[in-house]
């Protein structure tokens, strides 16, 4: 039995979930992106020296693959605010930062286009939002 | 300094980037319905990562189901951006086995 595998296949679905919520609830709440890009960016570093640090093979796996994620996250939170210009992902009217993308985008939107149900047809964003309002 | 762990963090992010064109593609052609052959193909390969005695080779594979159970999650969001015009829409997709059952089940997405 080799523990590398599953221990790699695990640490890699938890870490990307991670940084799939994690990214958008701070872009969404956070009035900057460059601090918590800094703060991803510093964590995944120092998770990378760790493994390099340690000889334990399983230790290094899961740090290794945990740093590069949290190491890609930082690029994702302007990512994430790219898909809020876009209206690919909800602004906050309420974060400083969002407000203005709304104000500044007519693409932008406070609405969540992604939170339903596939319906089997190509509708308009128009419509969408109909469908997420009657949910 | 061991680089086995940095080496398979940098093996696992181009496998997560295969992940996109996978989630993107197989929602195209097989739509969001197939995501339980998916995400049991994933869970097959971490299971059968566990009998492959070469490090490198049990880590590539563990990952790669990894990728597929990440992808199953992923499939309906892809079918409602292409009803949103952002990726094309294929209304002919191939229709899964068993198709009725999985349709009473609420696709998972996290």
């Amino acid at each position: 039995m080799n523990m590398l595998g599953p221990i790699a296949g695990i640490t890699a679905f938890f870490s990307i979930w991670f940084g799939h919520v994690a990214v958008r609830k701070v872009e969404f709440l956070s009035p900057t992106i460059w601090l918590p890009t800094t703060i991803f960016a510093a964590l995944g570093l120092t998770v990378e020296y760790l493994s390099l640090s340690t000889a334990h093979r399983p230790l290094s796996t899961f740090f290794g693959i945990l740093g590069i994620t949290l190491l890609f996250d930082a690029l994702e939170f302007t990512r994430q605010q790219n898909r809020v210009k876009k209206g690919h992902a909800p602004a906050n009217p309420n974060n400083p930062r969002n407000a203005k993308i709304l104000a500044e985008h007519c693409s932008a939107t406070t609405f969540d286009l992604l939170k339903r149900e596939p319906i089997g047809h190509v509708i308009s964003t128009d419509e969408s939002i109909h469908l997420i309002s009657n949910l | 300094m061991n680089y086995f762990g940095l080496l398979v963090g940098i093996t696992t992010l181009f496998i997560i980037g295969l992940g996109f064109p996978l989630v993107i593609h197989g929602e195209r052609i097989f739509g969001f319905l197939w995501w339980p052959y998916m995400m049991i193909s994933g869970i097959v390969l971490i299971v059968f990562s566990l009998l492959i005695r070469i490090d490198w080779f049990s880590v590539l594979i563990g990952v790669l189901g990894a990728t597929f159970v990440w992808g199953s999650t992923e499939l309906k969001e892809q079918a409602v951006r292409t009803e949103l015009g952002w990726y094309p829409f294929n209304p002919n997709k191939l229709r899964p086995p068993f198709e009725k059952i999985i349709k009473k089940w609420k696709a998972p997405h996290l």
